[in-house]
C-alpha cells in the first residue's frame, strides 16, 4: 500500500489513506477557485456572449418580419390597383360597346331612310316617265292616223 | 496488482503522489504534482474560456467555439435532464464537469498526473454530489422525498422489495459514481504505461507496443470525455430525483 524505499509502488497508490488528506485539501482549494472563476468569469462572459447573439438574431428576425408585413402591405395595394384598373377597364368595354351598337343603329336608321327615299324618287321617275311616253304614244298614233287618212284620200 | 517483473513495467508509479516541493514528507499542506496538475488545469481552462473568449466574438473563433461548445453542451443537458429549475444548480455541475474533463484530458499528455485517477478526488467529488442531492431532496420535497423509494407505480406486493434495492442502490450512487471515473482513468493509462514497459524492452520489436499504445491512445481519447460527460449526466439525473422525486 505505501510506497517503498526504491521509489516504486507496491499495489494502488489511490489506496493509500496517509494521502488522503493532502489530496482533499488541493481538490477543495481548486473546487473553490475554479467555481469563482466559473461564477465570475466564466458564466458572466458566455452569457454576455449569448445575450448579444440573441439580440442580433432576434433584431435581424423582426426586422424581417417587418419587411414581410411592409411586402404583403404592398402586394394587397398592387392587387387593390390591379382590381381597380380591371372594373374600370370593364366599364369602358361596356360604354363603348353600347356606343359603338348605338351608333351602328342610328346609321342603319340613317341608310334605311335614305334608301327608301331613293326608291320613291326613282318610283316617282319611273311613273313619270311611264305616264309621259303614253301620252306621246297616243299623240304619235293620231297624227299618224290623220296622215294616212289625209294620204289615202290623196291618193284616189 | 504487482507488476514487478523482468521487465521492470511499473504502470502503477504515475499515480504516486509525490511532494515536488517539500522533499519526502507529505503533509496535508504539501504541494504535490497532483496539485501541480490541478493548478495547470485551472490555467488551462481560463485560456480557453477567458482568454479565448475575451473578445466576445459574435461569430466565434477558434477557442470560443471550444468554450461555447462545452459551455452550452451542459447547459442544455441540464435543461434537457433537469428542466429549466436546474439552472439554478448550473455552475456547479458546470465547474464538475470541466474539472473532471480538464483532469482527465491533461492526464493523457506524456508525463503529465491525472488527478481523476485518485479515488480520493473522484470518491469527494461524488460524495459531495450525493450529500448536495439529498439536502436539495429534502429542502424541496420535505419528507416526501421519501417517495423516490417507494415506488407507486409498482405492484403494492412489490413495493417492499423495491423499496429496499431503491435504498441500497441510492446508496451505492457515490461509489458507483466515484469508482467508474477512476476506475477508467486509472486502467487506461495503467494499460499504456504497460504497453510502453514492453517497447522499451524489445527493441526492435517495439513497433507493436508502440502500434498498441497509439490504438489505446486513442481509445483512451474517447474514454476520457465520456466519462467527463458521465460523471456529469449522472449528477443531472440525480439532482433530477431530488428535485422530482415522483417518478
Amino acid at each position: 500500500m505505501a510506497s517503498t524505499s526504491d521509489n516504486s509502488v507496491v499495489g494502488m497508490p489511490q489506496l493509500d489513506f496517509s494521502t488522503f488528506p493532502n489530496q482533499i485539501f488541493w481538490l477543495v482549494v481548486f473546487c473553490v477557485v475554479l467555481f469563482a472563476i466559473v461564477k465570475f468569469f466564466i458564466i458572466p462572459r458566455m452569457e454576455d456572449i449569448f445575450v448579444n447573439r440573441r439580440k442580433i438574431i432576434d433584431g435581424n428576425i423582426a426586422k424581417a418580419e417587418e419587411i414581410r408585413l411592409r411586402v404583403s402591405e404592398i402586394e394587397k395595394l398592387i392587387e387593390e390597383e390591379l382590381e381597380k384598373a380591371k372594373s374600370q377597364c370593364d366599364e369602358i368595354m361596356n360604354t363603348s360597346g353600347k356606343n359603338i351598337k348605338e351608333q351602328m343603329a342610328l346609321a342603319l336608321e340613317d341608310s334605311k331612310i335614305a334608301t327608301t327615299q331613293l326608291i320613291n324618287e326613282a318610283e316617282g321617275r319611273l311613273k313619270e316617265l311611264r305616264d309621259g311616253s303614253e301620252a306621246a304614244i297616243e299623240k304619235i298614233s293620231e297624227e299618224l292616223a290623220s296622215e294616212i287618212i289625209s294620204k289615202i284620200s290623196r291618193g284616189k | 496488482m504487482e507488476k514487478q517483473s523482468a521487465f521492470n513495467i511499473h504502470p502503477m508509479d504515475q499515480f504516486i503522489i509525490d511532494p515536488i516541493l517539500t522533499g519526502e514528507n507529505l503533509e496535508w499542506y504539501s504541494f504535490t504534482n497532483q496539485a501541480l496538475w490541478m493548478l495547470i488545469s485551472l490555467v488551462s481552462i481560463s485560456f480557453v474560456f477567458i482568454y479565448g473568449s475575451r473578445k466576445h466574438q459574435l461569430v466565434p473563433g477558434r477557442l470560443q467555439s471550444i468554450a461555447e461548445l462545452l459551455y452550452f453542451f451542459i447547459r442544455d443537458m441540464i435543461i434537457d435532464i433537469v428542466g429549466q429549475e436546474g439552472l439554478r444548480y448550473f455552475p456547479y455541475i458546470f465547474t464538475l464537469f470541466i474539472l473532471i474533463l480538464f483532469g482527465n484530458v491533461l492526464g493523457l499528455l506524456p508525463y503529465s498526473f491525472t488527478y481523476t485517477s485518485h479515488i480520493a478526488v473522484t470518491g469527494f467529488l461524488a460524495l459531495s454530489v450525493f450529500i448536495a442531492v439529498t439536502i436539495i431532496g429534502f429542502v424541496k420535497n420535505g419528507f416526501g422525498f421519501l417517495s423516490l423509494f417507494w415506488i407507486s407505480s409498482a405492484p403494492l406486493a412489490l413495493r417492499p422489495i423495491l423499496l429496499i434495492i431503491e435504498v441500497i442502490s441510492y446508496f451505492v450512487r457515490p461509489v458507483s459514481h466515484s469508482i467508474r471515473l477512476a476506475g477508467n482513468m486509472m486502467a487506461g493509462h495503467a494499460v499504456i504505461k504497460v504497453f510502453a514497459g514492453f517497447a522499451g524492452a524489445l527493441g526492435i520489436g517495439a513497433i507493436a507496443p508502440i502500434f498498441a499504445i497509439t490504438a489505446v491512445y486513442g481509445l483512451e481519447m474517447l474514454v476520457v470525455v465520456i466519462q467527463a460527460y458521465v460523471f456529469t449526466i449522472l449528477t443531472c439525473v440525480y439532482l433530477n430525483d431530488a428535485l422530482h422525486p415522483g417518478h
